[in-house]
């Protein structure tokens, strides 16, 4: 009876919570994108000589071989490119998006999407200003946010900012090899 | 029949049909969660599971060269999710909803044992409550390994669920309600 119990418990324990959208896609689209008139989703189905590259720059590669920027366009000129980018952990997916100006600068990263569980502690790294860090970040320079939080947060929303760093770091590279 | 419910103390049936309305409100809010995130036709459960969500048809193996494709959006096809649940999150689903499946076909099962069925009816119940939710997530990780294809086996296994849910519900709520039963 004891090790049903148990593993009972440690089902309830470790079910993923629920998720809830901290930012909605399109305000997120707005603030990333600012002045776009015009959408287009540019899809690269990796090869796998390119997915291994990007597994070699960073440890990741999309699951389903396929990475999407969005750019952002006004009188047919490309203003900004933005990835959504998912992270997972044990306790459930993260959604970020990223933006870029056309130089490839970070203009910006938003949290959409976090589980129940997760996002007093997301929230708490925010707060701690750990997105402002990201700004002004050119492509190629690793991000720092996750370093320069957690002094300052306990342990649970500075490993969400170690989660939302290695997110920024994926974009970054699949910007960096493979954006055109 | 181990035990008889249609003759069981209140109380059992009490906590048999409370258990069975719970279970049906969950498979009620289960079915239009399907509705919203994967759908109920073979098309929509193979670019929900498959391997690289709408492109399921056309790419199963990575290109020899990276691939190209730029299309226009709207405002709102940009934003729009289209839910897809790649291998890492299928992980998850699987870990996550296989032990809350068991549970919920060994308490179908029990009730199950309490009907007044022949052993051969039974037998055939408790396999389809079991085989309903393999049958889901065998169709799942097919149709992300093998072939879209393989999406008719997620639907089978969906609605495998519901009959064997409503066979249980129907045969007990009969046998422990019905006039037939008063005065037990």
């Amino acid at each position: 009876m004891k090790p049903i119990l148990l593993g009972a418990a440690a089902a309830v324990l470790l079910h993923i919570t629920p998720t809830v959208i901290l930012v909605k896609r399109e305000d997120a689209v707005a603030k990333l994108l600012p002045g776009a008139e015009r959408f287009a989703a540019r899809e690269l189905h990796l090869s796998s000589a390119d997915s291994r590259q990007l597994h070699d720059a960073v440890g990741w590669e999309p699951p389903d071989g396929v990475v999407t920027f969005y750019l952002g366009k006004r009188q047919d000129q490309v203003t900004g490119v933005l990835l959504f980018m998912r992270v997972d952990c044990q306790h459930g997916p993260l959604e970020l998006a990223i933006g870029y100006d056309t130089r490839g600068t970070i203009r910006g990263v938003e949290v959409t999407k976090a589980t129940v569980e997760m996002k007093p502690w997301v929230l708490e790294a925010l707060q701690a200003g750990l997105t402002n860090e990201y700004r002004g970040l050119a492509v190629g320079q690793a991000p720092t946010g996750a370093e320069k939080v957690k002094p300052h947060v306990a342990a649970m929303p500075g490993y969400m900012a170690e989660l939302i760093d290695k997110g920024v770091m994926h974009a970054d590279a699949a910007f960096r090899l493979f954006y055109r | 029949m181990l035990y008889d419910l249609g003759r069981s103390d209140v109380r059992v049936r009490w906590l048999v049909t409370l258990l069975l309305a719970t279970l049906g409100a969950s498979y009620v809010f289960g079915a239009w969660m399907v509705g919203l995130y994967a759908g109920f036709s073979t098309r929509a459960v193979a670019e929900t599971y498959g391997p690289a969500g709408e492109a399921t048809m056309v790419m199963q193996m990575p290109p020899e060269t990276t691939m190209v494709v730029e299309r226009n959006l709207s405002v709102a096809e940009m934003t729009e999710e289209q839910h897809h649940v790649d291998r890492n999150l299928l992980v998850q689903d699987t870990h996550v909803h296989m032990p809350m499946y068991a549970v919920i076909a060994a308490a179908l099962s029990v009730i199950a044992l309490g009907l007044a069925l022949p052993r051969w009816a039974a037998l055939w119940i408790i396999v389809l409550l079991f085989a309903a939710p393999w049958l889901d997530f065998a169709g799942m990780w097919l149709t992300k390994l093998v072939s879209p294809r393989f999406a008719v086996v997620t639907l089978a296994g969906g609605w495998a669920m519901a009959l064997g849910y409503t066979i249980v519900a129907a045969l007990a709520l009969w046998e422990m309600w019905s006039p037939r039963s008063e005065g037990k």
